[in-house]
């Protein structure tokens, strides 16, 4: 399956980008979408503690199960305000 | 309770907002609580011309939906009215306007707090200086 990953704030420049579509086998979770991001971006695993992390508008955990089609979203922590 | 949540590029004109300020007549409004974030001319000990906000609007909606639900489960609050800004905010504008109204201050000003500590928490919305001088 196909999930779009999109970066927010200073993550953008990391990945040199604003989006990603990664490749990921049925029934994977959020973490291990995770650990393919950091596979191709290792500077993004440093942050990963305190990397937020939402499926369409809601936050989600790592064991998050993703589904085709699901838009998730990593950024850093928030600063509105 | 009534809400209102307006994210935009525009200088938050003050004026306008009191000017649409609705009591609650009905229900007795007693309180009416409003602050003002500002852009400091200061980050990280240098000198800035502004911020730049950046926002994931659709989550940022959400995000205060349910911030907004609390507030109506744990507080007898009336209306709440939130301005953000995104973009470019110069040195002394405001990014941020809230307004709590309640029948009494004790729940306003606890109500106000709580929203902008789970913002800062929650809410989609980032930072960046722009024109840094030493």
């Amino acid at each position: 399956m196909q999930i779009n990953t999109r970066f927010y704030s200073y993550f953008k420049e990391i990945v040199s980008g604003e989006e990603l579509v990664v490749d990921l086998p049925e029934g994977s979770t959020l973490g291990d979408l995770l650990e393919v991001v950091f596979e191709n971006y290792p500077k993004l695993r440093e942050m990963r503690q305190s990397t937020l992390k939402a499926v369409g508008v809601e936050y989600q955990k790592e064991d998050y199960v993703l589904h085709n089609g699901d838009q998730v979203s990593l950024f850093p922590p928030v600063q509105g305000g | 309770m009534r809400r209102t949540l307006i994210l935009q590029e525009e200088p938050i004109d003050e004026a306008t907002l009191t000017e649409a300020r609705l009591f609650d007549e009905g229900r007795g409004t007693g309180a009416v609580i409003y602050f003002l974030g500002v852009v400091r001319g200061q980050e990280n000990d240098k000198m800035i011309k502004g911020l730049h906000y950046e926002a994931f609007a659709e989550m940022v909606e959400r995000q205060f939906e349910l911030i907004f639900d609390h507030v109506e489960r744990t507080w007898p609050i009336q209306s709440i009215r939130l301005i953000h800004r995104t973009g470019p905010v110069q040195v002394s504008e405001a990014s941020l306007w809230i307004e709590v109204m309640a029948g009494h201050r004790g729940e306003a000003f606890e109500a106000c707090q709580w929203v902008i500590d789970e913002m800062k928490r929650v809410v989609p919305i980032w930072k960046q200086p722009y024109g840094l001088t030493d």
